[in-house]
């Protein structure tokens, strides 16, 4: 089990990251827009936490490092250093050395270079002027408290007239608990001039009554400082919530305090701190009313670890399969109180399991803004001028889902910088903008949710990839494919038309990746490109990995399990209907014709279909298609569990779950199972002229399916297997 | 951080060494309050504190009252490392009274 210090440190770091993301997206937006004092100062916000949380909980080289940089942002924000792409970009490389700084010691993280950071640290220098605090400084000495000169700390705003403060700081009662330190708190604020202190003892209770985990003393100080206001409260930035801090200036000069001070120095009884104590309460006296910030005692929001609410969803999934089988039982006793707890168990269950989920749920915001760098270095190094444009930034899914979209994105975006858009003067001679524009977005689909990666670059060379994909053996030249089935191959293992391979992309590994990744999140990929115009990538993808609302359905003895989401509605198909069609694998839904799929064939299930069966008609990417089931239960609330590495390349089933009774029900995929049959039907008509044309929404004829054992016609005799 | 009571006829011996740490504050007073006999001295050994943080400073503060109000003897063997000295005065807790055996 982790150490206190351990838990402290791992709160931090996710605190951290949070931090550098903000600070890197307020660099960026920086770089647009030089003089934005608002952005100046969210920049020194948190370098200030970085340096100072930093330093709480350990990590010193990190906030020795950040307070050079801390420096010079103190040095733009009092409008000494004017704020240049030089020293945006060099704040930027000192951002992925306190990132590293800040992973030190998790696995696979890659370790600071002391080297570049010194590097930085000059360069820094350089621009403002002062000398550098030694970064690998490990500062155990306590700085001094009378004066601000403590080693390599000179006062963050040591300019104006020299004032005297009255600071009161009384740690509330689960301070401690958070990490904060009370002693480096006082001595990072030693370092802002001289300090006198009292600490109170007057709340500690006797020693049996004593909460060894809380903190009961209380300090009063006096700070001699040129730094202002502002800059006194930084340096409660972090715990400002759980403690009292009050700061009020003393009208009094230095000289009547220590005059002060000194008239009672004949007290014998007195420490020091207790005459400065005395002073301090006669001021008080004098100076009235001051400013309280007091904390509020319920934080409005929890940090939870991940894995704890991942064991939360896992258990509101059990329960929602015990509660399962309780309907199924309480269905067979013919008991009105039974049932009405289970009705109510039922409600519970299913509104516990809305509320698991949307815990879970978060915005992806933070996934599209830390692109923005990527785009920045990418744009610098390639030499093109490309801007980031993020909309529906707000729109929420599920974490496991965002966890694992940067990896696809990133190569999304680097083959759009790298490949899709044209080098500035290329864009000029095409009566384009030299600016080129990746757009981000994301939006909710049902139960999905699309997410598009955009540019406005030179679009993708159809023929070439096609040409590409006959070379490789993907396709024969006599193919018929439409333009969505030539982007698709580029999504292939190895697949690459680029004449050069850069540092960014054209190794044709990314698209695979950002397929593969897709795919394991049960996700879709389409791609849009108009040559000369640009590109669109669309990734569908599901709102959530662990509980959906399905519909149960038979064929035979197996039940099957489709989501929601993707139903329309559900007809019958008699033989009547059959013979109507002449066999053909279509229905007619009030004029329109919609093709289907046997679904007891595509899986070979060797039971005698019934008289009447059922069609659900669902939505997939390729247009609405007809699932021929035996039989229609209901809906149920699926959860999903993984069939397990065995049958991982089994693509038409999503996962399986547990019913009420105990039966595992397997969850289709229907987008994979219209592919599947589709792709099924083309292969076998492809060769043949006008067959396939362009078609992929019918099915084949009566005489081409005859020869596949996956997708036989209905005619009477087709799937009447033996017993 | 080790924390160890050694008891020998009228005498206790709290024996501190390392870093004492809100970690350790549970232990601490648990052994402070069994320390505090009626009849019995304390003696604290600090000589191997390398840090101290609030929790200890209040619990030894604590302490120190309740063996004065009882009459128990309560002294402080060893001193704190200077540095350590310097950042509890830089506190406020006037450490070098704190920690000078007057009681």
């Amino acid at each position: 089990m982790a150490s206190k210090a351990d838990q402290f440190k791992n709160a931090f770091r996710e605190e951290g990251r949070e931090v550098l993301v903000d600070l890197e997206a307020a660099l960026l937006e920086l770089n647009d827009h030089h003089g934005d004092a608002e952005l100046i100062g969210r920049v020194f916000r948190a370098l200030h936490t970085l340096k100072g949380s930093g330093a709480m909980f350990g990590f010193e080289d990190m906030a020795t490092f950040t307070h050079n940089l801390e420096t010079a942002f103190d040095e733009v924000r009092n409008g000494r250093l004017a704020v240049t792409s030089e020293l945006i970009d060099l704040t930027l490389s000192a951002l992925d050395q306190i990132r590293a700084m800040l992973e030190e010691g998790e696995a696979g993280a890659p370790p600071a270079d002391p080297a570049a950071c010194t590097e930085i640290l000059t360069k820094v220098r350089h621009l403002t002027g002062k000398p550098e605090k030694h970064f690998i400084m490990k500062s155990s000495a306590p700085a001094k408290t009378d004066s601000g000169d403590a080693p390599g700390a000179e006062p963050a705003t040591a300019t104006g007239p020299v004032r005297e403060w009255l600071i009161r700081f009384a740690p509330g009662a689960d301070f401690l608990l958070t990490g904060a330190n009370p002693l480096l708190l006082l001595r990072e604020l030693g370092q802002l001039g001289g300090l006198a202190v009292k600490a109170s003892m007057a709340a500690l209770p006797p020693l049996d009554e004593l909460d060894p985990e809380r903190c009961y003393i209380s300090w009063e100080m006096v700070l001699s400082t040129a730094a202002g206001c502002d800059a006194i409260r930084d340096v409660f930035i972090f715990v400002e919530e759980s403690c009292e801090l009050t700061i009020e200036t003393l009208a009094a000069s230095s000289e009547s305090i220590s005059a002060s001070i000194a008239d009672r120095k004949d007290a014998v009884s007195m420490n020091a701190a207790d005459l400065t104590a005395r002073a301090l309460e006669d001021r008080r006296e004098n100076r009235g009313g001051r400013r309280s910030y007091d904390a509020p005692d319920n934080a409005s929001s929890l940090r939870v670890p991940a894995a704890k609410l991942d064991q939360f969803v896992d258990l509101v999934g059990e329960l929602v399969t015990v509660q399962a089988r309780l309907s199924e039982i309480a269905q067979q006793h013919d008991d009105p109180e039974m049932a009405a707890v289970s009705e109510e168990i039922e409600r519970l269950t299913a509104s516990l399991r809305e509320n698991s989920m949307n815990i879970r749920m978060m915005p992806i915001r933070a996934t599209f803004e830390k692109f923005r760098r990527l785009v920045h270095d990418l744009a610098r190094d390639l030499g093109k001028n490309v801007e980031l444009t993020i909309e529906g930034a707000e729109t929420e899914l599920d974490k496991t889902v965002i966890d694992q979209l940067s990896d696809p994105l990133m190569h999304l975006i680097r083959n759009s910088m790298d490949h899709g858009i044209e080098p500035p003067e290329a864009r000029i001679k095409r009566g384009k903008k030299p600016i080129a524009t990746i757009h981000l977005s994301a939006r909710h689909s049902g139960a999905s949710v699309l997410i598009a990666v955009s540019d406005d670059g030179g679009g993708i060379n159809a023929e070439a990839v096609r040409n590409r994909a006959i070379e490789r053996g993907l396709t024969t030249g006599d193919a018929q494919l439409t333009e969505s089935e030539i982007f698709s191959f580029i999504f292939q293992p190895g697949f690459s038309t680029a004449a050069q391979v850069t540092d960014v992309s054209g190794r044709g590994v990314g698209m695979d990746v950002v397929r593969q990744r897709v795919d394991s999140l049960r996700g879709s990929i389409d791609v849009a490109s108009k040559s000369g115009l640009g590109t669109t990538v669309t990734l569908r993808l599901p709102l959530t990995l662990a509980i959906i609302d399905g519909l149960l359905v038979t064929i035979g003895d197996a039940f099957f399990v489709l989501p929601l989401a993707n139903i329309l509605e559900c007809i019958e198909l008699t033989r009547a209907g059959i013979e109507a069609a002449n066999g053909k694998h279509i229905a007619n839904v009030r004029g329109e014709i919609v093709p289907y799929i046997r679904l007891r064939e595509h899986f070979n299930i060797g039971t005698p279909r019934p008289e009447i069966e059922q069609i659900m008609i669902v939505q997939t990417e390729q247009g609405r298609y007809g699932f021929v089931v035996d039989r229609v239960l209901g809906d149920c609330q699926t959860v999903i569990k993984n069939l397990g590495r065995f049958y991982r390349h089994v693509q038409l089933v999503s996962g399986a779950t547990i019913l009420g009774d105990g039966t595992v029900a397997l969850i289709l995929d229907p987008e994979r199972l219209v592919q599947d049959a589709v792709r099924a039907v083309l292969q076998r008509t492809r060769g043949r002229p006008g067959a396939a044309g362009g078609g992929n929404r019918l099915p084949p004829d009566r005489s081409s399916v005859k020869r596949d054992a996956n997708f036989v016609s209905s005619g009477p005799a087709a799937g009447a297997s033996p017993q | 951080m080790a924390v160890a009571l050694e008891e020998s006829g009228s005498l206790n011996v709290l024996r501190l060494e390392g870093g004492i740490d809100i970690a350790s504050a549970a232990e601490l007073k648990e052994l402070l309050v069994k320390a505090l006999e009626p009849g019995k001295e304390l003696r604290v050994a600090l000589g191997g504190v390398t840090d101290l943080d609030v929790t200890a400073v209040q619990l030894l503060w604590a302490a120190r009252q309740k063996a004065c109000a009882a009459g128990v003897g309560f002294t402080f063997t060893d001193s704190l490392p200077e540095a350590l000295l310097g950042t509890l005065n830089q506190a406020g807790f006037q450490s070098s009274l704190f920690f000078e055996n007057n009681s």
